[in-house]
């Protein structure tokens, strides 16, 4: 008798045999077509023209309109057949592995949710200790804000101070999506959630957005850098990029969702682009004292504007800020204010 | 026990429906209800199903329905034609709801046009409650007042007036459709359906059933709107052809990319002692099509491209790429595009035009009557637009 009440247990027995169907893939389907520094060759910039035509993730189940598919999509495009990806519980595993639906082409595997980091530094070493590890192998994981920023942090920091070869991308979406928008510490201040729902006394998230970017870079990391699918090639400069850097490497993707952001499935990438337009999220690079020959390292803005985009078109178009009064919308202007200040005054 | 199997996509209220269902249901004296519903990890468009459970004793199989009295369908592209698959779904004298512009020969297949009525009053087509209406006048076992009641209680205050007059509106089209149908002959609207049928077999079928007038054996699954599965192929070959015209042709010139396999794969053994090995599949292998998740499509037209590719770039799906012809530059791959619409936002230069999706398949199956190319439907529909 088919049983369908209990969602959670069947969800848990499909992940895990989804997990290991993707270890055996991982394990039978060794990289085919290994061609040793194909890729890095020529290093130019990476355009919609001269990017490769291949797809690594593809057919999978996103929503329509997903902004983390398409961080993934284009990442992958960018690090190539040899890349090995990882991925903790989180939409982009949830999507990608349907058993016996494997929407990778890369080698890729489910990880626990706090061990992002620690499964790629454990691919990573080893590959190297096999002496399987192609030149252009990337070790490259994908996890979500909740992943990253919550669950996820201490693996990370500990795969830093390794300094472990590795490429950890966050797709931040701002809460945890993947279980239905529960509120993570990447959610940013006013944001509704099914935990900090809009009501009389609160309307929506009371805390602010965590600095994950400035909290990677603390450790000096070889290279931290964020981005947005909204200026895709940026990001995926970003990525060729850290792919060609030794030790650790982050990056932090926006990556809008129109079911947890309450828009349309047509506008996640121009909301990815207006949340940088209008200053809420800021697009940079730190590259760590070896990298940059630098002590301290050193810390790029790629984009300064000179006039920033309306917050309040950003936020009133989204329906999980829909509570906010004019006032909640000026702090969070002046909150922009003050760390554009910041940021100013530690790069220019 | 009165069993209800709702097929919607999510996003479109098939649980809320199935649950309000079930409270309008337990609200008389000793009825009770049991609604739930049943989903895997796809997202939002993805096909799903809810049940709703309706007896005079308490009720304490929580398993899927298999047979339903009630099979409703929120979106009528979900209801596939390629085999009578729909009607194995029902009890002996289960009833199929569907919301469709489209009218059907079988006796069993009852249309409403749920997005046009809920559109009208919400402004905005969720077709859930006007099933609510729809099953209060075709079931007994749901009055009118317990449905206003469950409303009252289970949505939101300002969608109360709102779901009131869909329920309304719901029911007075399925009396006035009903006395209709007493009155004229049951087959007239045939003709709409025709238009959906992809060949001039399944449109002559038609035609037969309707001089026939409706022999209940002859009409099982002939004349329902094209099945986008890819189930379709084995059981009608007619209506393959046109669908695969546009799809099962994408070629892809690139060297790495999921790519459908389930069709060339054996079913694997379940024997335990090769379970581990039989269930083991390389990278990239893909079983389902996600055509199914859209209801409206994007076409490039050739003329106002100018081959800046961003469309290309901005896809979530992968599902627009780079071609060799040089009539476009990017074509979409219609087995996987999910029809987000982020590709015609991505063009600056108006080339990219989104089109229901039952407009396109209806004119695919005329253009392959007469044996020309999709592509000229498509473009001269952009180019309307």
């Amino acid at each position: 008798m088919e049983n369908v009440t209990n969602v959670a247990s069947a969800t848990t027995a499909e992940t895990r045999s989804a997990a290991s169907a993707a270890a055996a893939a991982a394990a039978t389907a060794t990289a085919a077509g290994t061609s040793p520094a194909a890729k890095h060759a020529a290093p130019k910039r990476i355009t919609a023209k001269t990017i490769t035509d291949d797809e690594f993730f593809f057919g999978h189940k996103a929503c329509a309109g997903c902004g983390g598919s398409l961080a993934v999509r284009a990442a992958l495009k960018v690090l190539g057949p040899n890349a090995i990806c990882a991925l903790p519980a989180g939409c982009m595993s949830a999507v990608g592995f349907n058993f016996p639906q494997l929407c990778f082409a890369n080698n890729a595997i489910i990880t626990p949710f706090a061990a992002t980091a620690s499964v790629l530094s454990g691919i990573e070493a080893g590959l190297r200790a096999q002496g399987i590890k192609p030149d252009d192998c990337t070790v490259v994981g994908f996890a979500g804000d909740g992943g990253t920023a919550d669950i996820g942090i201490q693996a990370l920091s500990g795969a830093i101070d390794r300094n472990d070869d590795i490429l950890y991308i966050c797709y931040d979406n701002e809460a945890y999506m993947n279980t239905g928008i529960q509120k993570s510490s990447l959610t940013p201040f006013g944001a509704k959630t099914t935990t900090t729902p809009a009501g009389k006394n609160a309307h929506g998230c009371l805390t602010q957005k965590k600095n994950m970017f400035e909290i990677v870079a603390a450790h000096g990391i070889p290279y931290a850098a964020t981005a947005t699918i909204g200026y895709l090639p940026d990001f995926m400069s970003k990525v060729q990029k850290a792919a060609s850097i030794k030790g650790t490497k982050y990056i932090h993707v926006m990556a809008p969702c129109p079911t947890g952001w309450g828009c349309s499935v047509d506008e996640t990438v121009e909301l990815a682009k207006d949340v940088v337009d209008c200053g809420l999220w800021y697009l940079a690079e730190y590259e760590g004292p070896e990298v940059s020959g630098k002590p301290g390292g050193a810390f790029t803005l790629n984009r300064n504007p000179r006039e920033f985009a309306s917050v309040e078109a950003y936020l009133r178009r989204q329906g999980r800020f829909r509570a906010l009064t004019d006032e909640e919308i000026a702090s969070v202007v002046a909150g922009r204010d003050a760390k554009w200040e910041t940021l100013r005054s530690a790069c220019c | 026990m009165i069993e209800v199997l709702w097929h919607g996509r999510g996003g479109q209220g098939a649980f809320t429906a199935a649950r309000l269902l079930g409270a309008a249901a337990s609200m008389r004296d000793g009825a009770y209800a049991l609604a739930f519903p049943s989903f895997g990890p796809e997202r939002r468009g993805a096909p799903m199903r809810a049940f709703t459970k309706i007896d005079d004793s308490a009720i304490g199989d929580r398993s899927a329905i298999k047979r339903a009295d009630f099979v409703v369908y929120l979106d009528d592209t979900l209801l596939d034609a390629s085999d009578d698959a729909w009607a194995r779904e029902l009890k002996p004298s289960g009833r199929v709801l569907v919301n469709s512009v489209r009218r059907f020969a079988d006796p069993r297949i009852v249309a409403l046009d749920a997005n046009g009525i809920s559109a009208e009053i919400l402004g905005r087509p969720i077709p859930n409650t006007v099933f609510l209406g729809a099953l209060s006048v075709l079931c007994d076992a749901v009055r009118v007042e317990d449905v206003v009641e469950a409303i009252h209680q289970y949505m939101p205050a300002k969608l109360h007036e709102k779901n009131e007059r869909i329920v309304e509106a719901a029911r007075e089209q399925l009396l006035a459709e009903r006395s209709n149908a007493l009155t004229s002959a049951p087959c007239e609207s045939v003709g709409a359906d025709v238009d959906a049928c992809p060949s001039t077999d399944t449109a002559e079928n038609a035609e037969n059933v309707s001089r026939e007038t409706l022999q209940a054996e002859n009409v099982g699954g002939t004349t329902e709107t094209v099945g986008q599965d890819a189930a379709a192929s084995a059981a009608a070959p007619a209506i393959d052809a046109d669908v695969s015209r546009e799809t099962s042709d994408v070629v892809r010139s690139c060297a790495h990319i999921p790519v459908l396999r389930s069709h060339l794969a054996e079913p694997p053994s379940l024997d335990p002692a090769d379970y581990a090995r039989t269930t083991c599949y390389p990278a990239g292998h893909l079983v389902a099509k996600n055509a199914g998740w859209r209801n409206e499509r994007p076409v490039v037209s050739a003329a106002a491209c100018t081959g800046c590719l961003q469309c290309y770039l901005y896809c979530p799906d992968g599902a627009v790429f780079k071609t060799s012809d040089d009539a476009t530059a990017v074509e979409i791959d219609y087995d996987f595009c999910k029809g987000c619409g982020i590709c015609v936002k991505a063009c600056k230069f108006n080339a990219i035009g989104m089109i229901p999706e039952s407009e396109a398949l209806a004119a695919a199956a005329q253009h392959a009557a007469v044996a020309q190319p999709a592509a000229c439907a498509s473009e001269s529909e952009v180019s309307a637009r």
